[in-house]
């Protein structure tokens, strides 16, 4: 399915010798020899999760630098993975403040710019059959956008689990409907080109080279028809996993659905249905239960929290209820293993983040970060301090993260370095 | 060259361009001397200046690239720019030698016309399929591919490119449409019964909570999210016939209970509602847009079930209200009944005071952290305290006044009433819900959707004759059809070829219908669909009602249209002028004045623009600020009101309190209620005292915001943007490898002085001179539009005067504006070229800009309305040529 991945997978093997040679000792000369042929593991995969509401930055960002840090309030649910991930504090995009530059979160300095997924998504994720998945847990009102492709054009999110599971694991019933279309599609293009190539020939030659461009589009729209109909008959990934049969989408199922949500990304990145994934996590203003228990306000109400400690104590509920969903996704990639074999979480970073710094003030300063699995030294909080000029930008980190995706850039957005020397 | 032609005139699609293709004409002595003398020193072979060499003998005159040189070599030496100012000026006498020859010439050599094929555009393209197949939701689903801007307008020929996306996108819409009309066939889902208990209720905002078995609801609003539940887990996915049973009881408050007193329930029962909601539907709506099942008596403290049976429709669930809630979130109704409660419970009054007035200063009213449940549990604290001061819970002091009035108010109603709902969460009264179930399908029904479809299934494929066979039908929906879609006559040669497409269909055992679906598929990919402009004789009248309806209303041409056309009336300029009349826009949301203001104006930006925190410039102003630009040229346009209100009109369209917030405005309110333009944003027309500041598009808060970018003033961006949009006098480009001028206004040097290097330099200063001096005028207004005297940092005063290139000086924006009014003929004739490009998808060439000039000063001649300008240039041979 993927013409690239025996390549992968030899070089990986080659990679992993090289690296059982570095650890033998009495090998100096070689292993010398092998740290400059042997480049640090690369990363595969790419799963972006956006908290629009921001993540409280005092219950998120550890006390202490380094690894010794006591796992905060948000964060406890980590703790069965605390070397598997490293939490950031002090990066930002230095974009505008205030809800609408929310999207500054993957797309840095300018909101709805190319954003960062699909930057990964164009390099990596073409030979997959999906280039890339934007999913939404809950939706709040308006549109809303995490993922810009290069043009700025902001991408639709799938809501509804079982749009995303139909997609990935197609009945038989939607193949032969999809086959039924571009057959007949296909076969009838014929007469419109006939018709079009005779209303082509009745007018002057200045709006026959523009009426080309038709021919053009035309052509190319019928060989990828072609191409689909070639390919209708792959394999299609097969699974036992099961959604409830009635999609989460009311607000009192925001959990819920990120849950599913999750499950669907784990079996996507499994079955290699698609090596880059965003799910953005929407702030409903309506009020709903944890355990059972209803919140003192609704969401977007605790956002705005001024301060009051029992609103801080339920919004942080919220948020950890988001890092436990995260946690679970994190022990499915730990057991779930890649096409070599190995555990998913090596081949994949996670990044969790917001746009939105401090959602009581609508601060887009310091934007609450962590990076998960992606085969990356983890375990730490790393600190920046942003009052040093030289301080590096939240781009600085995503230049990192496309690098260890083996992607050859050196700049993001306002950024133009790389945080490798402290996180590699 | 001659001898050509016939040949080419019996080709049958010749343009006027043709006659004039090789004509290669030399130079005159006298032009010839001119160049000699004032431009080949810089613009020859060698120094190629601005990469412009003018060094020929001849030229020529059919190349329409060569034309655009000598257009640009007119312009640059007509407006005095060239040659520059430190070069010897010409003589009076020298220019004459040049100007009349270049004009006579590109005049003779420029034919009018000429726009290529153009592409509908995304809204165009929309509008069109939502009046072909009556679908007035069709929607473009998101992540459909932009259309892009050239000369600042989305609708233009030469712009609108078709990318293989875009024809992937194109097919995928069509196989949507089809599929809307004729839907693929399912299989009915089996009978299946599911339950819903008070954990799988929504809570929304503050409508309902959870306490032991039961779901409790305690207070009515028409906004469902404030007092309505429904069931999350149950979506209807077969319209038909449920059978729903309901659990309900009462929960009535103990006798000493404070709110017993109030609303008593004593022998009423409570009316408990049950509506079918759109699950997807918005969490704002109005109860009433949900279709009401049932009313349900309920009078007793233990459950009852009431069973029931109803259709519920695809993608529904079932919502509760109870209607006659004792708590009521109409702040009118909040605010009365709170009072009432204040009155007899003065420590209630007191527990508010204090909640809400933390401070005990009555300007810092303490809401947001008293929402829900925390706010309630604050209140509940204080009433507790023993301490609580009592001094101010009176009906009679200034808190108590202050506290009713902050709950009268729109934010404190929510916030208060989100808390106090939390009281009778607790006390009661309450309704609960303890179960619902929904069984079925019993049977299947037609959801209004399926009889919306059948309906458009009707029209589109018509009746059929008995004994008619499918071919016959066929070609009977293909004859009605096809000119609708390609708008104009279809000749039997395109009917068959499409009808051949079903027939071949159905030869391979498809169905009559799943023929015609393949049909619609294939005829919304057909360029003689996506394209206009393209009607085999070249041009005639159905492409001339074509424009005339896109033009006017963004959308294909009407029947009237249609049947004047096909009748070759259309082209009757005093028909053309009726017609043109009657689609006029009037409305400011109509499509062309958004399409056509957001564009000219830029106003589109104004949705990507974050205003810094500073200008404290709210969302529902920058929507007031866009409705003002829209208003204000509807206005203009509908009372044929004279140009020169463009500039300086006398009156205001926008709301009373933005005016006065940023518009200085200060005009006393009038004794009697204003007439609303729009009720809901207070938009009225308020006077001013012409020749001030304010009013008109100079200074006007979206036009002011579109040439900023919501943190600083760019006064060299001004000044451009009001060459090319308000004078029509764009500046060329500026010269390669000079950076961009964008001086940071925030710094405490003045932009004056960091512009003052570049106007020095040669290169820059001849179009500098132009810009400048109006960039710095509008200094004046910062980044939202608002006055300011001095730069923001540094408190520098702002210097606005400057000198126009004509030497007259200007001291403000009141001086450019009188200097504007005084030669109205700029801007007629900027706007005119901009409407003209707008509606024929090309820029006007140099023949057409004189027709335009020609239409201009007829206007000015006759009274200077702007519907007659708008309504002159229809009838244009502009307008009216390919």
């Amino acid at each position: 399915m993927n013409p690239r991945g025996h390549t992968t997978v030899n070089r990986r093997h080659f990679l992993k010798a090289a690296a059982t040679l570095i650890a033998l000792p009495k090998l100096e000369s070689l292993a010398s020899a092998a740290e400059i042929a042997a480049p640090a593991k690369k990363a595969r995969n790419f799963v972006s999760v956006g908290s629009y509401l921001g993540l409280h930055q005092n219950a998120f960002f550890p006390k202490e630098v380094g690894r010794d840090f006591t796992m905060p309030e948000t964060l406890k649910p980590l703790t069965d993975h605390r070397d598997s991930f490293s939490v950031f504090s002090g990066l930002d995009h230095r974009a505008p403040n205030g809800h609408k530059a929310w999207t500054n979160f993957l797309c840095g300095n300018t909101p709805n710019a190319y954003s960062l997924d699909q930057m990964v998504a164009d390099q990596i994720g073409q030979d997959s059959r999906f280039p890339s998945i934007q999913l939404t847990a809950g939706t709040g009102e308006g549109t809303k956008a995490m993922s810009f492709t290069k043009r700025g054009i902001g991408l639709p999110m799938i809501q509804r689990p079982s749009v995303f599971y139909n997609q990935m694991f197609m009945s038989a019933a939607d193949k032969s409907r999809m086959e039924h279309m571009l057959r007949s599609g296909k076969s009838s293009l014929d007469n419109v080109l006939d018709d079009a190539l005779r209303l082509q020939k009745s007018v002057p030659s200045r709006d026959r080279d523009k009426l080309d461009e038709y021919f053009d589009s035309l052509r190319s729209v019928e060989k990828r028809m072609e191409h689909q109909i070639a390919s209708i008959n792959d394999p299609v990934p097969t699974t036992d996993y099961r959604l409830p049969d009635s999609d989460p989408i009311t607000p009192n199922l925001l959990m819920e659905a990120e849950t599913l949500m999750y499950d669907l990304m784990a079996l996507a990145l499994e079955n290699e249905s698609s090596r880059v994934l965003s799910m953005f996590l929407d702030g409903l203003g309506q009020v709903f239960s944890i355990d059972g228990e209803p919140l003192k306000a609704g969401y977007h109400g605790l956002s705005h929290h001024g301060n009051d400690p029992a609103m801080i104590r339920d919004l942080v509920k919220i948020e950890r209820s988001h890092v436990q969903c995260l946690s679970n996704f994190i022990t499915q990639l730990k057991e779930k293993k890649g096409v070599d074999g190995r555990a998913l979480i090596d081949d994949t970073i996670i990044l969790m983040g917001t746009g939105m710094g401090d959602a009581s003030r609508h601060s887009n300063r310091n934007l609450p970060t962590l990076v998960a699995g992606g085969g990356f030294d983890h375990g730490r909080h790393i600190a920046v301090d942003q009052s040093d000029p030289n301080a590096p930008l939240l781009g600085d980190l995503y230049v990192t993260l496309m690098q260890k995706l083996d992607l050859e850039v050196g700049s993001f957005s306002n950024a133009s370095r790389n945080m490798n020397q402290l996180f590699s | 060259m001659l001898t050509r032609l016939p040949l080419l005139l019996a080709a049958g699609s010749v343009f006027p361009i043709s006659l004039h293709a090789n004509a290669e004409l030399a130079i005159p002595d006298a032009p010839a001397e001119f160049l000699i003398n004032h431009c080949l020193n810089c613009h020859d072979e060698v120094e190629m200046k601005g990469d412009l060499n003018l060094d020929f003998e001849s030229i020529s005159w059919g190349d329409a690239s060569e034309r655009e040189v000598w257009e640009r070599v007119h312009s640059m030496v007509d407006q005095g720019l060239m040659p520059p100012a430190k070069k010897p000026q010409p003589t009076d006498e020298e220019l004459q030698a040049i100007l009349p020859w270049l004009d006579e010439s590109l005049l003779t050599h420029t034919p009018i016309g000429g726009t290529p094929p153009r592409r509908l555009n995304q809204s165009e393209y929309a509008a069109t399929i939502r009046n072909l197949f009556d679908l007035p939701d069709f929607k473009l689903p998101l992540g459909f591919p932009r259309d892009t801007e050239f000369h600042g307008f989305n609708n233009l020929g030469e712009g609108l490119v078709l990318s293989p996306p875009l024809m992937e996108a194109y097919r995928q819409v069509a196989g949507k449409i089809a599929d809307e009309i004729f839907p693929p066939e399912k299989a009915a889902p089996p009978l299946s019964s599911r339950s819903a208990g008070p954990e799988d209720m929504v809570l929304s905002f503050s409508a309902a909570t959870v306490r032991g078995d039961a779901l409790r609801l305690v207070s009515q609003s028409v906004t469902i999210m404030r007092s309505c539940s429904w069931a999350s887990r149950i979506e209807i996915m077969a319209s038909g016939t449920y059978r729903i049973t309901v659990d309900a009881s009462q929960f009535l408050p103990s006798i000493d209970n404070p709110a017993s007193g109030f609303r008593p329930f004593g022998d009423e029962p409570m009316r408990l509602e049950v509506r079918a909601r759109e699950l997807s539907a918005s969490d704002r709506s109005d109860v009433n847009t949900f279709h009401l099942l049932k009313e349900i008596a309920v009078s007793s403290e233990s459950p009852e079930t009431v069973t029931f049976e109803a259709d519920l429709y695809k993608g529904q669930t079932v919502l509760f209200r109870w209607a006659n809630a004792a708590m009521d979130h109409e702040f009118n109704a909040l605010a009365d009944q709170m009072g009432a409660w204040f009155e007899r419970e003065p420590r209630f009054l007191a527990a508010w005071q204090k909640a809400v007035y933390a401070d005990g200063d009555i300007s810092k009213s303490r809401s947001v952290s008293l929402r829900g449940k925390n706010g309630w549990e604050i209140v509940t604290r204080h009433l507790a305290d023993p301490e609580l001061d009592m001094s101010q819970a009176t009906m009679d002091t200034p808190m108590t006044k202050a506290l009713l009035t902050h709950i009268r108010g729109d934010q404190g109603t929510f916030n208060i009433a989100d808390a106090l709902c939390h009281y009778f969460f607790d006390a009661g009264p309450a309704l609960e819900l303890h179960k619902l179930t929904v069984e079925g399908p019993l049977k299947l029904v037609d959801d209004p959707q399926e009889i919306r479809r059948k309906e458009i299934r009707g029209q589109l494929v018509g009746t059929r004759q008995p004994g008619q066979s499918d071919e016959a039908h066929a070609r009977q929906i293909l004859t009605r059809l096809l000119p609708q879609a390609f708008r104009r006559p279809v000749d039997g040669q395109t009917i068959d070829a499409y009808l051949a497409i079903a027939q071949e269909h159905w030869a391979d055992g498809f169905s009559f219908e799943s023929g015609v679906h393949l049909l619609i598929r294939n005829i919304l990919i057909s360029p003689r669909f996506l394209y206009r402009g393209v009607g085999e004789n070249n041009w005639d009248d159905f492409d001339l009602a074509t424009r005339l309806a896109y033009f006017l209303t963004q959308a294909p041409p009407d029947e009237r249209l249609m049947a004047l056309a096909g009748k070759g009336q259309l082209s009757a300029p005093t028909v053309l002028r009726q017609e043109a009349k009657r689609l006029l826009p009037d409305q400011p949301d109509s499509a062309m004045i958004r399409s056509f203001t957001g564009q000219w104006l830029d106003t589109n930006l104004l949705s990507e623009i974050m205003p810094d925190a500073v200008f404290k410039f709210s969302d529902a102003e920058i929507t007031l600020a866009k409705k003002e630009a829209e208003w204000f040229f509807t206005e203009i346009l509908n009372h044929n009101l004279p140009m020169t209100d463009f500039i300086d009109p006398g009156f205001a369209l926008t709301s009373r309190a933005f005016a006065k917030d940023n518009y200085q405005y200060d005009e006393a309110s009038p004794e009697s209620e204003p007439v609303y333009y729009d009720e809901e944003l207070k938009i009225e027309r308020l006077p001013l005292t012409r020749g001030g500041r304010f009013g008109g598009l100079l200074g006007q808060s979206a036009v002011m915001m579109a040439t900023a970018n919501g943190v600083d003033t760019q006064p060299v961006l001004r000044g451009v943007w009001v060459l090319e949009n308000i004078l029509g006098m764009p500046p060329p480009e500026p010269p390669k490898n000079v950076p961009a001028l964008t001086p940071d206004t925030r710094g405490t040097t003045t932009p004056r002085e960091l512009l003052t290097a570049h106007t020095s330099e040669e290169a820059c200063a001849s179009c500098h001179q132009l810009i400048d001096p109006i960039g710095f005028v509008l200094e004046n207004f910062d980044p939202v539009g608002n006055w300011r005297e001095n730069w923001p940092k540094g408190d520098i005063p702002i210097d606005s005067s400057g000198v126009l290139p004509d030497g007259t000086e200007i001291a403000d924006i009141t001086e450019l504006k009188s200097w504007i009014v005084a030669h109205i003929d700029l801007f007629s004739e900027c706007i005119s070229e901009k409407i003209l490009t707008y509606a024929t998808g090309r820029v006007p060439n140099y023949s057409e800009r004189k027709e335009i000039e020609k239409i201009v000063q007829h206007n000015q001649a006759n009274g200077q309305g702007f519907q007659d300008l708008v309504l002159d240039l229809v009838t244009s041979e502009t307008f009216r040529t390919k």
